[in-house]
């Protein structure tokens, strides 16, 4: 049953742009994997090591940059440049980490909104790298051919499997970490550092770890962006709108959970989309009303609430889930006597 | 007897030990040899400066000034998770369990460090909360433990990183008698599985019971190094406790 529906919904994924010619409906399914990326990318510092970036469009940014600037000043394909530019913004995001990490709390998130403005400011002045607020276009992408076939570019499917495969990616590497070494470490950080020094865990080593992973996938996620649009400026790929979505996604869908950052994609696009079209720019206020209902009935998240409700019910001697994950590795609490 | 304790080489010494907050001197030259083998009690009035002596040796405050050298290479600068691989674990005095995690887990952290299979470290965690009485807890979460429990949890997961020494902050603080006893108990247990001990301790009669040795500390420097029976005929120290009126009582 459950492997049925899970090779059902592999087989839907896969086969969504032969189901649909209406582009629309695959411009919204990418935009929702592209969210869905991002969210499992802030996820796994935000989320599982709970340190709370409130800046990561900087890697977003530094990705998209080094993605177009590869692409069309050095004449690396597209897809490379992508690629490059997630490792770019990982190794840009290592010495940032290695200093703002040794601030803790709500000093870290400070100091990441900074990271972030400095980044666009940077980005904004250093015209003859960017193009300051000009920009950087690309009118056209070069042919590629796959097994033979030419790839048309004027159609939405190629970017639909390359986002597919970018966001089943983030989401294996989060499942494999949260049942890694490195996974019991992050949360370790996330419950108390003290206490995760004195267990003899370099805890600023994990963060940064963690903020690599991270900003590695923002970072294609960015390069992703760059390419979907052809043209990107900075206050398009650095912006604190950017930075936030990344935050409500899981939040929505459930922080420090696998499937959680898919979830809250699903519903935040949606939501977004619908009162987009019969509100304008209305819909902010449809999204912002949203985003307080969930932080206040559902702080677990949409699919963490879903999973403890089920763990509930399959476990007869009902154990309180209290840790807040639902990854599948948490204890099985026995009641106390 | 003193003499030729001297021959042996200390295992852990604090060296001219200094630290400033501001303009606060909270722990001045502070020095001081632990032994293998040794059970060491660290005890002065309140504020005199006791945290602050662990957390210095520990890595988890720059020292203004002076030495930590365990087997005479200088602790100096390193960051707690390195002091602890170097075989030094530590308590806290306000219990700081991974509360949202179980038992199991929070110990089975700690012997990550050394054991990257997670079947051996969840092996190794259950024979150290074996060991801490803690075993038929395993599954529950930390924060449901009482504070007793917690504080051997917290022992557990120093031990599991398998420390030479262990620093145990008031680890008696806030139990009852018997489990006073207990924790008496356990830190005998503890050093007679190799590991050496410094406790903080206010709890007099438990520290004099089982201390081979006690430091005295007041307003940061140190007034009285000696084993127990010595130490209560201390004119300093009973001065310092009960104020200078009872020092000749």
């Amino acid at each position: 049953m459950k492997i049925a529906a899970t090779v059902l919904a592999i087989l839907a994924l896969l086969g969504a742009p032969l189901l649909t010619a209406n582009p629309f409906v695959l411009h919204l399914l990418i935009l929702t994997l592209w969210a869905a990326l991002l969210g499992a990318a802030w996820n796994l510092l935000g989320g599982y090591a709970g340190q709370v970036s409130f800046g990561h469009a900087a890697y977003l940014g530094v990705g998209a940059y080094a993605t177009m600037i590869l692409h069309l000043r050095v004449g690396w394909s597209p897809w490379l440049a992508l690629l490059a530019g997630g490792v770019l913004a990982a190794v840009f995001a290592g010495p940032i980490g290695w200093i703002c990490f040794r601030l803790r709390g709500p000093y870290f998130s400070l100091a990441t909104l900074a990271v972030a403005e400095i980044t666009r400011l940077v980005a904004l002045n250093w015209e003859s790298l960017t193009a300051g607020p000009m920009g950087l276009l690309v009118t056209t992408l070069p042919p590629l051919t796959i097994f033979g076939a030419p790839v048309n570019w004027e159609s939405k499917a190629p970017f639909y499997y390359v986002i597919l495969a970018l966001s089943a990616l983030v989401t294996l590497t989060t499942w494999h970490v949260a049942r890694s070494r490195l996974g019991a470490f992050l949360l370790a950080v996330r419950e108390d550092l003290d206490s995760a020094e004195a267990a003899g865990i370099d805890t600023v080593r994990t963060r940064v770890l963690a903020l690599v992973l991270s900003a590695f996938f923002v970072g294609a996620a960015g390069g992703f962006y760059a390419i979907y649009y052809r043209y990107i400026d900075p206050d398009a790929v650095f912006t604190i709108s950017l930075s936030v979505e990344m935050v409500f996604v899981p939040v929505v869908g459930g922080i420090a959970t696998t499937w959680g950052p898919i979830v809250g994609a699903v519903f935040l696009t949606t939501i977004g989309e619908v009162f987009r079209d019969r509100f304008q720019s209305g819909h902010l206020i449809f999204y912002g009303f949203f985003m307080m209902i969930v932080i206040r009935y559902l702080p677990e998240g949409i699919w963490g609430r879903l999973s403890q409700w089920w763990a509930k019910r399959s476990a007869t001697a009902a154990p309180r889930t209290r840790r807040g994950t639902a990854n599948g590795k948490s204890p099985s609490p026995t009641p106390s006597p | 007897m003193a003499k030729l304790f001297r021959i042996v080489k200390p295992l852990l010494q604090a060296i001219h030990l200094t630290k400033d907050f501001g303009g606060l001197r909270a722990v001045s030259d502070l020095t001081f040899d632990l032994h293998a083998g040794e059970i060491l009690g660290l005890i002065g009035p309140n504020g005199a400066g006791k945290t602050t002596a662990f957390n210095l040796m520990a890595g988890f405050l720059p020292a203004t000034s002076g030495d930590v050298r365990l087997d005479g290479a200088s602790l100096l600068g390193l960051r707690p998770h390195a002091v602890v691989r170097r075989g030094i674990a530590r308590t806290f005095q306000v219990v700081k369990p991974f509360r949202r995690l179980s038992v199991q887990e929070n110990v089975a952290l700690a012997a990550f460090g050394h054991e990257k299979r997670r079947e051996r470290a969840e092996a190794d965690a259950r024979a150290r909360l074996e060991f801490v009485g803690l075993a038929a807890q395993a599954a529950r979460f930390a924060s449901d433990l009482t504070l007793g429990e917690q504080k051997r949890l917290e022992i557990a997961r120093a031990l599991a990183t398998r420390p030479r020494i262990l620093f145990l902050d008031e680890p008696m603080g806030g139990l009852n008698p018997s489990e006073v006893d207990a924790a008496c108990e356990l830190v005998r247990r503890i050093r007679a599985s190799g590991v050496s001990v410094i406790l903080v301790e206010h709890h007099m009669k438990a520290i004099m019971r089982i201390s081979d040795r006690v430091v005295v500390l007041n307003h940061g420097v140190k007034i009285g190094d000696a084993p127990p029976a010595e130490i209560v005929q201390n004119r300093d120290v009973v001065a310092a406790y009960l104020g200078e009126g009872h020092a000749d009582a």
